[in-house]
Formats: structure tokens, C-alpha cells, sequence
């Protein structure tokens, strides 16, 4: 077994185990041309944009709680802990100012309601990305 | 508060739908314990060591453990009736209130569009920047937000709430106007702690506006509000109308501005308002600071409240264990020194401890 091999075979048990973050890509529907900046993204998953650049209603969605890239997307994106994020929407859903994003349990499902609805933003980790959405932007 | 909750629940369901509509349930809980472990108490009052921690809705500590003052459960029911439409409901049972659960909000939402909402209904009144949110534990600091600040008798309004959100050169702005009344049948505050007569408080002609602005690390918040005070008095039965000099009413101004850095692991909050009833001037600041080590964030605060004659203000020290996704632990102590003119003290100099977990779901 040569360095290269022990390599890979590490990174992929590192990767599987989580330890090694996946880049992850923000997701959109084939036929949404919008751009879409960092700073657009976590607009939106913070409840204070509710549009895309071109004027179009945007529905954020996210990954359920636990789901391995939750966490990441919240840091990466968000620049916030998850505790910290709880305390954010905490404050907003009980004075009536927000709701936070739907949640989904799978990348499957993500992947699928993207592939449907032209309106809807969502994010799976890059290597899960097929040709049914668009990659607006990638957060390594 | 079980009874209520399920009979509450049961008629949701039971209820057959005329509109289809998603109804959101969620809530939060505080359950806190404490005590004073030494105070002053006020003699000419006969009040033994006393915290008051809790002033509109007198939650009070003294020398035995109690679990009262601070504990309170909210459950929120939210209708989304799709369109912009949504009917939201809050369902509030406090300690400081034996349990007792009643509806604090109640009000539907409509967005006109991207930019603006319209409520209309029961809410909070957002004189200050904790107000809207001072039930839920789990969205702040301490275990309270501090108490010299937050000490006026009316807390609640029923009215219409317009509600606005724009993006402006990298800064968000947000805000609200507000206009209604609130009529106190019983004002807890004025009735049981500062009097022993039972008193009917109005707050009436309520307008008020808020602003926020947002960049990055940087929220600050601007807040302005007048009403005209009303207050009737009960005294062996004969209810008698108060007056101040030759006034049957009052006019009160207030006026705020609070500043909040969230500067990588460090929390800097900040608080200055000033309430002007018909001349007389009440100062209220406050100044926190908090550093994040991953779970754990101990934190500091000083609060102040001055008038001519109510003076007081509380040093505060405690830690914020966020110890579960949902859940956070606080440890609180809190050093009271009230230097109110005599006659004018509030509940004297006290040290106390208190801890609880707060939770959202």
C-alpha cells in the first residue's frame, strides 16, 4: 500500500466519519439565473431577505438538525453556532418579526424539492449534487 | 395550566377546519429557582429582605428557596392561512401568577407586500429592546433582563401594529409603528407591591415607533413613545379617579436607544431610556458583557434606574451554559442597592442567587 492509497483511504474514513468538512454547494432550480453572493445566502436563511436579484420571491430551505452539514452550513454561512441561531429565531418567532426556514430530513428530499420549484434555495454537500439543480455558489 | 392546555389542544382538533390552514405549534419554558441570601428589607414598610426581580409582574425572592418569581411556560399557536394571512395566539403561565395561564398575544398578521406586515390585535408593547421577547429565556443572556430597567406597571396593548423590513446599502432596517390602549382592570404592580389598594390603570392614545439597524456584528435600536395616563383607585369599595395636581391625566414620553456588538466570541449590550411623565424625568441604563468559551458564557451587568426620588440599580454576575440544542443552563448573582430617598424605597439592598434552565421547542 503506497502513501497515495493510505491517503485516500484515510480522507474517505475521516470523510465518512465527518471529520473532514465537505465543501458544500448552495443549491437552485436548472432554470433560475439568479446570482447569488454569500452574503445573499445568509440574507435569506436569516429571514431578512425574501427575494432573489431579480425580484423573484425566494423560499430558503434547510437541512434538518443533526443532519451532517447542518451544523457546517450554520457556521459556514451563517457565521453563527447553532445555540446561537436558536436564540435569533427564538427571538423572532415568539414576537411575531419571522419564521425560520422549512426543515427536510435528507439530501434526497432537498435535492428533489430544488429539482421542483424555481423558487426554492437549498444546500447539499458538493460530491451530492446532480444535473436535476443548478450550484449557485460552493462553501468549502 | 394542564387542564387548559389540553382542552386548548382538543378544540384544535376538534374544531373542523373552514379554511385549510398549517397551525404551527411552539414555545418556550423558564423554570428558575432562588433566593436572597442577605438583604436590607425596608423597615417603614415592614418588608423583610426582598429581590424584586420581576417588577409588572411582581416576582419577588426572599430568604426561602422559591421557584416562583421567574418560572413561566409559553406555548404559541401560529395559523397560516397562506396568502400573507396568519392568526397567531400566545398562551402564557407564570410562578409570579400561581400558574394561572392567560392569552398575552393575540393578533393576525397580513404582509402587504415584501417590505411591509399589518397586525392587528394583543401584543407586547415594545418600549424597550428585551421587551418583545422578555418571556423567552432562551433568546438573551442572563436570566432576566435586568430588573431596574424593566420596571413599568403596563406591558401589554391591544391595537395595530405596522411592521417594516429594508435592505439599504448593506445595512438592514427594520422597524414598526404602533398605536392602541391597555386598560389594567387590576394593576398588580400598583395594587399588591407599591400600594395596598387595588388600582385601575390606563394607558391610553398609545403611539410608538421602533427602529433597528443591522450591519454585521452591529444592532442598533431606537425607540419612541407617548401615551396619556389614567388611573382610578378603589378604597373601601368607592372607586375614586387619581389626580396629579389639578390633572386627571398624565402624559408620558418615552424615549430609548440600546447598542448590541456580537464581536466573535464577544457580547457587548447596551441600554439608555428615558420615561418623561408630565415633567418628572426617569433614567433607566444598563451596560453587559459577555465572553463565549464554545458552551459557556460568563457574563456581566450593571443596571440603573434614577428618578428624584426612586433610585436603585443592580450589579449582576452569571453564566450561560448552552448545554443541549435546545436547552440552556444560568447561574445568576445579583447585588441590589437601593439608595431611594426615604419613603421612595423600593425593596432595599439585597444579594441574591438564582438558577434555572431555560428551553425552546
Amino acid at each position: 500500500m503506497n502513501v497515495r492509497s493510505i491517503t485516500i483511504l484515510l480522507s474517505s474514513v475521516l470523510l465518512s466519519a465527518g471529520l473532514v468538512a465537505e465543501p458544500l454547494a448552495v443549491i437552485v432550480h436548472p432554470t433560475n439565473v439568479a446570482e447569488l453572493s454569500a452574503e445573499d445566502v445568509s440574507r435569506l436563511y436569516l429571514g431578512r431577505g425574501r427575494t432573489f436579484s431579480d425580484g423573484n420571491s425566494a423560499i430558503p430551505i434547510n437541512l434538518a438538525e443533526g443532519m451532517p452539514g447542518r451544523e457546517r452550513f450554520d457556521e459556514r454561512a451563517l457565521n453563527r453556532s447553532s445555540a446561537q441561531l436558536k436564540a435569533y429565531w427564538s427571538k423572532l418567532v415568539f414576537t411575531g418579526k419571522g419564521t425560520p426556514p422549512q426543515e427536510v430530513d435528507s439530501f434526497d428530499e432537498m435535492l428533489k424539492l430544488v429539482a421542483t420549484n424555481p423558487s426554492i434555495v437549498g444546500y447539499v454537500p458538493a460530491a451530492a449534487v446532480d444535473e436535476r439543480v443548478r450550484v449557485v455558489l460552493q462553501l468549502d | 395550566m394542564k387542564k387548559t392546555l389540553i382542552a386548548t389542544a382538543t378544540g384544535l382538533l376538534l374544531m373542523q377546519p373552514l379554511a385549510h390552514a398549517n397551525i404551527d405549534i411552539s414555545g418556550y419554558a423558564s423554570v428558575i429557582g432562588g433566593r436572597v441570601l442577605s438583604g436590607s428589607g425596608v423597615e417603614a414598610f415592614d418588608l423583610p429582605p426582598t429581590f424584586l426581580a420581576n417588577y409588572p409582574l411582581v416576582g419577588v425572592y426572599e430568604k426561602d428557596w422559591t421557584f416562583k418569581p421567574d418560572t413561566r411556560f409559553g406555548l404559541q399557536f401560529r395559523a397560516n392561512l397562506m396568502d400573507g394571512l396568519s392568526a397567531t395566539a400566545q398562551v402564557v403561565a407564570r410562578g409570579a401568577d400561581d400558574f394561572d395561564a392567560r392569552f398575552e398575544w393575540a393578533y393576525l398578521s397580513y404582509d402587504l407586500n415584501e417590505n411591509w406586515t399589518l397586525q392587528a390585535g394583543k401584543k407586547r408593547l415594545p418600549l424597550y429592546y428585551y421587551s418583545d421577547f422578555f418571556d423567552v429565556g432562551y433568546a438573551y443572556l442572563w436570566i432576566r433582563p435586568p430588573a431596574d430597567n424593566y420596571t413599568w406597571q403596563i406591558f401589554n396593548y391591544t391595537g395595530i401594529n405596522a411592521q417594516f423590513n429594508y435592505f439599504v446599502g448593506d445595512w438592514d432596517i427594520s422597524g414598526n409603528i404602533y398605536t392602541g390602549r391597555e386598560d389594567d382592570q387590576e394593576n398588580k404592580l400598583l395594587s399588591q407591591f407599591f400600594g395596598s389598594n387595588p388600582i385601575r390603570e390606563i394607558w391610553k392614545d398609545i403611539i410608538g415607533g421602533v427602529i433597528n439597524l443591522n450591519k454585521d456584528w452591529l444592532d442598533i435600536r431606537l425607540t419612541y413613545m407617548t401615551y396619556i395616563n389614567e388611573r382610578y383607585r378603589t378604597v373601601g369599595g368607592v372607586v375614586e379617579r387619581v389626580t396629579w395636581g389639578d390633572s386627571l391625566t398624565r402624559r408620558g414620553k418615552f424615549a430609548g436607544i440600546s447598542v448590541n456588538m456580537d464581536f466573535g466570541d464577544w457580547l457587548l449590550l447596551s441600554e439608555l431610556n428615558r420615561l418623561d411623565l408630565d415633567g418628572g424625568k426617569f433614567d433607566t441604563y444598563m451596560v453587559s458583557a459577555g465572553y463565549r468559551i464554545q458552551a459557556f458564557t460568563p457574563y456581566v451587568s450593571y443596571a440603573d434606574f434614577d428618578s428624584e426620588n426612586e433610585k436603585h440599580s443592580t450589579t449582576s454576575l452569571g453564566l450561560r451554559w448552552d448545554f443541549h440544542s435546545n436547552a440552556a443552563f444560568k447561574i445568576q448573582y445579583d447585588d441590589v442597592k437601593d439608595k431611594g430617598v426615604p419613603g421612595w424605597e423600593v425593596a432595599g439592598d439585597s444579594k441574591s442567587i438564582s438558577f434555572g434552565v431555560d428551553l425552546v421547542f
